[in-house]
């Protein structure tokens, strides 16, 4: 067997295209939004998009189970500070997320999977922007090793 | 209540690295209320196991399954359909769930997934406080409902110790209120002060973990 080298590990780092989950709240989306623009595959991440009726319905057990089903990374979109539409599920999910990437350091799996971006009126090409940003973060991290592309 | 916390992750990892398939079960009871072991936190760990053991090359598949208290023989028969079909199981309830199990299915191992710590009241989301102690002699009778064995750190029977901070916190943990001071101020404002002049006799510690193992028996309850 031959036996790993740096050139067949920049080699893997090169041909890596992370996969994100866009998990995003209904309301800080445009009702008219292209989104197969950010479904489309490029050459540099795939993309999977997942609306959700607020932020505040995302629980650590969601994301740890995207994650276990392979996902590289997860970048979560919610509302503006005070302008949740449900008073204030976007500040919950925040404290979700960062007791998640705690735990997620822990397992030295790497907090830079999960992220969580805030704003309003997003557009499908904004999306596919987003998940790009969480896409850079994780590159350098590699693939999900549940996924057994590591050796 | 009874309160307990997740073991650390680098723990639990270490103890299920080489098997292949175990049940992870939880507890619907007291585990639950603290945030520990019930369903959210068995669907919380499980895929947190399995990424941390991918992490460390040993895969391992997770069955799941929370009943609703490990501390009573007729939920613990819910389990017996799934023990022959694992390895072994990680169990989020507190001591005596780990033990209820490990009684009925001695075959198999049993590990503890969280430390059980105390015996806690809620005082607001996402925080408990411990509030017994299980002493086997109640005196909140005579310290106005505030324990002294489990809320102070010297579990002192005649109190303050003189180390209460000006602000009335414990001097070992500035986030912990003194409960003595607690006492003084509930026994003023029920003009009841005088009571406390009166020396408080030493405890009978034998009624708790002191006196050993604890049995309770009530004939006219057996079969």
């Amino acid at each position: 067997m031959a036996p790993r080298t740096e050139t067949a590990g920049e080699k893997t780092a090169e041909t890596f295209k992370p996969e994100i989950v866009v998990l995003y709240c209904q309301h800080c989306v445009v009702q008219d939004a292209d989104l197969t623009i950010a479904m489309k595959a490029t050459s540099r991440f795939r993309a999977k998009l997942v609306m959700m009726p607020c932020t505040g319905k995302i629980e650590p057990s969601h994301l740890l189970k995207i994650l276990a089903h392979g996902a590289d990374g997860i970048q979560v979109l919610g509302c503006p500070y005070q302008q949740c539409h449900r008073l204030d599920g976007n500040l919950r999910a925040e404290k979700r997320i960062e007791y998640t990437r705690q735990l997620l350091h822990q397992i030295r799996m790497g907090p830079e999977r999960l992220g969580m971006e805030r704003g309003l009126d997003f557009s499908g090409l904004q999306l596919m922007l987003l998940a790009e940003r969480r896409a850079d973060a994780v590159k350098p991290l590699g693939p999900n090793p549940m996924k057994g592309e590591r050796e | 209540m009874i309160i307990a916390e997740w073991k650390p992750i680098p723990e639990l990892v270490r103890k299920l690295s080489g098997h292949r398939r175990i049940l992870l079960a939880g507890c619907a009871c007291c585990v639950a209320e603290c945030a520990a072991g019930g369903e959210r936190e068995v669907e919380t760990l499980a895929p947190l196991l399995r990424l941390a053991l991918s992490v460390e090359g040993h895969p391992l598949e997770i069955v799941t399954r929370t009943v609703e208290r490990q501390c009573e023989w007729e939920f613990v028969e819910e389990l017996a359909e799934i023990i022959p079909k694992v390895e072994a199981v990680l169990s989020l309830a507190c001591g005596i769930g780990v033990q209820a199990v490990a009684e009925r299915f001695p075959e198999i191992t049993v590990f503890p997934g969280v430390n059980t710590t105390s015996l806690a009241l809620r005082e607001e989301p996402g925080l408990w406080t411990a509030r017994c102690q299980a002493c086997g002699d109640c005196v909140l009778g005579e310290t106005f409902g505030l324990c002294p064995v489990a809320r102070c750190a010297k579990s002192l029977q005649n109190g303050p110790c003189g180390g209460t901070r000006k602000n009335g916190k414990c001097e070992l943990d500035e986030n912990v209120d003194c409960v003595w001071n607690l006492i003084v101020e509930r026994a003023a404002k029920r003009g009841q002060l005088e009571s406390l002049l009166r020396i408080r006799e030493p405890k009978n510690w034998s009624n708790s973990f002191h006196g050993g193992p604890q049995r309770m028996l009530r004939e006219d309850l057996r079969p």
